[in-house]
């Protein structure tokens, strides 16, 4: 009984894994160069669309303009999901909310805001922008990215004629087959490159979410007070979750994706962790106290 | 006004370290005051809890009580726990609208309180029994019922377990802490 | 110790209650050397609200407020929140608590809300014991707030400045006076604020709360979700023309407004009481 090619299965099994490996690894290494971002960034003097841009892409952008422009009463939801104007552009208005407002005074249904020719061409300017400052990967990188996941493409081929003529031969595939299983996943993994923020401009959104965690929305944040700027920075750095907690019925109506904000894994919003306004009245303890609010205020 | 004699000072008349020690004030206390220990018939802890029932349930108004004074003590109060639940389930007020205050009020009038949390938590589940919980709302109770565990006694718990909920017609996946809607 | 007290939050001029929906406004306000949390809020284990530390690494002074302790309620105060409050206080370095005179809860019953107390002498005695039984567990000296009351109680035995000077005479305890609740009070039932500043012992005063309401029939009710009126401001005028406080704070429970307007009235406080503003 020959050996398949004249490699022993174990001898071939452990180049074919190796090599897997060695691909991961460099793949790995690779991206961590490509995606590194300059040095030092500053993402202090973006304007929240751009950091929703930033952390979450086009429907977060968008969330974000209309989270800004909801606290400023410019826009609200009419029948079938369209927008409608309610009010005014608040002052210093950025392209992208007056492309919503002029989609708001033409009736499109809020699920269709991406495809808008004026929200699309203010989108493509935030990007732009953005790249030029360096903080997302740019499509070239991505492609170049891409590139390992072709090679890992390559070396699944190569296992998988293997298979075909080990079966043909019955010889035992058992192992190998596993391995082609893993190799694909692998392949497909390091094909999808959707990386938008590069690592330095990822580090520097961590720090300005930090700086900014009483726009959480398990904080239940006063957005009256914070403004069309706080309301939208909140949608920016956590979520469509702060749209809904901005104005329920509203984020709903114009069917925003719901995240939700319970989660308890990232201090989110379970009762008893944030004592409301007055008195704690969450879960830890019972009802009563607070002061104000009622006929006798404390 | 600023010649008038601060009674305070007045009737203190020593400094407030040695006022502390000196007590009881026996001296304008009058002999026998009103008052039984204990739980007795007019004692203040019967007092007390009489008016605390009367103030969270339909009670007539306690005895000698301004009828009109207490009557609004109670609607403000129904009115500050409406915001409470309203600030711990935004979504639960939101999905009912203007009609919120009201159905609130009407739901909770005969209710005392539990904390906001769980006073929302029985009102949502009580609607959904009902059929009439809306839409937005279902969404907020699947994602709390994923979230936590809770008796309808106690106060919930965070689930450690993974959980799948179906609230009128919300999907919601909770995994490691984090909600998913799957279908909303 | 009352005048400790009285000292604690010296010259900290004006401040605002610190609440996790405007935690960034208050974060955001330069002069701000004083203000306060719901002290059930504060956990003896486990992460302080969102925002809290910070201020404290700042050098802002947190005093933990107590709006659960039933301390004029007939039963002794549960230790359990008595230990909770101390916790609290730890954690925050806190130079004092406060809590209120009123009861929340009776016969295992939740309120919801802060009621007033019978002003009988059963009343005092109810109340200054449960005072001291907290006193034993705190590190540091309580103040306590007379609250806004829509009705009250029919057979009064003490008017309301012998009642609370009676009960901070038998404990020793500051006062942390509300000016919205003295408005409330006299316009409610009637009567001159003035009247009851004048009966007050404002050397006793730890520090004042500021806060707006509104009227619906015919009341007035100390809801902290209304700006400040101007009769309040007028208050704070009148007290500080008497006694100038250690510290003022501006309370606001809800209907947030935009943070222009919060600022204009943290600076009427000021102009109110002739202090420094906090908002610049």
């Amino acid at each position: 009984m020959t050996n398949t090619w004249g490699i022993p299965g174990t001898t071939f099994l452990a180049y074919y894994i190796g090599t897997m490996a060695a691909i991961v690894v460099l793949a790995a290494i690779h991206r961590r160069i490509l995606f590194r971002g300059p040095r030092d960034v500053h993402v202090d003097n973006l304007n929240p669309q751009q950091v929703a841009y930033l952390s979450g892409g086009e429907r977060l952008a968008v969330y974000a303009a209309m989270g800004g422009l909801r606290t400023a009463g410019t826009i609200g939801t009419g029948p079938g999901g369209t927008l409608v104007e309610t009010g005014p552009l608040p002052p210093g208005a950025t392209a992208l909310d007056n492309a919503l407002d002029n989609a708001a005074r033409r009736g499109v249904r809020a699920r269709e805001l991406h495809d808008d020719f004026m929200v699309v061409s203010a989108l493509d300017q935030i990007r732009d922008g953005l790249e030029r400052l360096g903080l997302t990967v740019s499509p070239a990188q991505r492609r170049e990215a891409r590139i390992w996941g072709f090679v890992a493409g390559a070396v699944t081929l190569i296992g998988a004629a293997r298979l075909v003529i080990g079966v043909a031969n019955d010889k035992p595939v058992g192992y190998l087959f596993v391995c082609l299983v893993v190799s694909v996943v692998i392949t497909i993994a390091l094909l999808r490159v959707k990386r938008r923020a590069t690592n330095s401009a990822v580090r520097a959104l961590r720090t300005l979410r930090r700086s900014h965690d009483h726009l959480k929305p398990s904080q239940s944040p006063a957005y009256a007070t914070y403004g069309v700027a706080g309301s939208a920075m909140g949608v920016a750095l956590f979520g469509s979750a702060s749209l809904y907690a901005i104005d329920p019925a509203f984020a709903a109506e114009a069917e925003v994706t719901r995240v939700a904000a319970y989660g308890y894994g990232d201090g989110g919003a379970t009762a008893g962790a944030t004592g409301s306004a007055s008195g704690c009245s969450t879960g830890s303890c019972g009802g009563g106290g607070g002061c104000g609010g009622g006929g006798c205020g404390g | 006004m600023n010649a008038r004699p601060t009674v305070g000072a007045a009737a203190t008349g020593m400094p407030s370290a040695t006022a502390a020690e000196a007590s009881p004030n026996t001296a304008a206390r009058p002999p026998g005051h009103a008052g039984q220990p204990g739980g007795g018939p007019g004692s203040l802890a019967t007092r007390q809890a009489g008016l605390v029932e009367a103030l969270t349930s339909r009670n007539p108004v306690p005895d000698g009580f301004d009828a009109f004074r207490f009557e609004a003590a109670r609607v403000a109060l129904l009115r500050k726990r409406a915001g409470e639940v309203s600030r711990q389930w935004p979504m639960l007020a939101a999905g009912l609208g203007d009609g919120w205050h009201t159905m609130f009020a009407e739901w909770a009038a005969t209710r005392p309180t539990q904390g906001s949390l769980r006073d929302g938590w029985d009102l949502a589940r009580d609607l959904l029994a009902r059929d009439a919980l809306p839409r937005l709302a279902a969404l907020e109770l699947a994602e709390r019922e994923a979230a936590m565990r809770y008796d309808g006694a106690s106060s919930p718990k965070p689930r450690r377990t993974p959980a799948l909920r179906f609230v009128a017609g919300a999907v919601v996946l909770q995994v490691a802490g984090r909600v998913r809607h799957l279908r909303s | 110790m009352a005048e400790a007290v009285a000292n604690a939050v010296s010259g900290y001029g004006v401040g605002i209650g610190w609440r996790p929906e405007i935690a960034g406004f208050v974060a955001g306000l330069p002069g701000l050397r004083f203000t306060e949390v719901v002290a059930e809020s504060v956990h003896a284990d486990g992460d302080l609200p969102a925002g809290l530390a910070a201020l404290l690494d700042r050098g802002v002074t947190v005093v933990p407020h107590g709006v659960r302790l039933s301390l004029g309620g007939a039963d002794p105060v549960e230790p359990a929140r008595v230990r909770q409050l101390a916790a609290a206080a730890e954690r925050l370095h806190a130079p004092l608590v406060s809590e209120h005179i009123a009861f929340v809860r009776a016969a295992g019953i939740e309120a919801g809300h802060l009621l007033p107390l019978p002003r009988s002498w059963e009343a005092v005695d109810a109340m200054v014991a449960n005072v001291k039984r907290v006193q034993a567990e705190l590190p540091v000296p309580i103040a306590l707030e007379p609250i806004a009351a829509l009705f009250d109680w029919p057979d009064d035995e003490l008017d309301e400045a012998r009642f609370i000077t009676e009960i901070l005479d038998r404990t020793g305890a500051g006062l942390l006076l509300d000016i919205a609740n003295v408005y409330a009070n006299a316009r409610n039932r009637g009567t001159d604020p003035l009247t009851l500043l004048d009966s007050l012992p404002l050397d006793r005063v730890a520090y004042v709360h500021v806060a707006g309401g509104a009227e619906h029939g015919g009341l007035y009710h100390d809801t902290h979700t209304s700006p400040v009126p101007q009769p309040v401001l007028d208050l704070v005028t009148e007290l500080c023309a008497r006694h100038r406080p250690p510290a003022l704070l501006l309370e606001r429970d809800g209907d947030y407004p935009p943070a222009r307007a919060l600022t204009a009235e943290l600076d009427a406080i000021a102009a109110a009481a002739g202090s420094p503003r906090v908002t610049a």
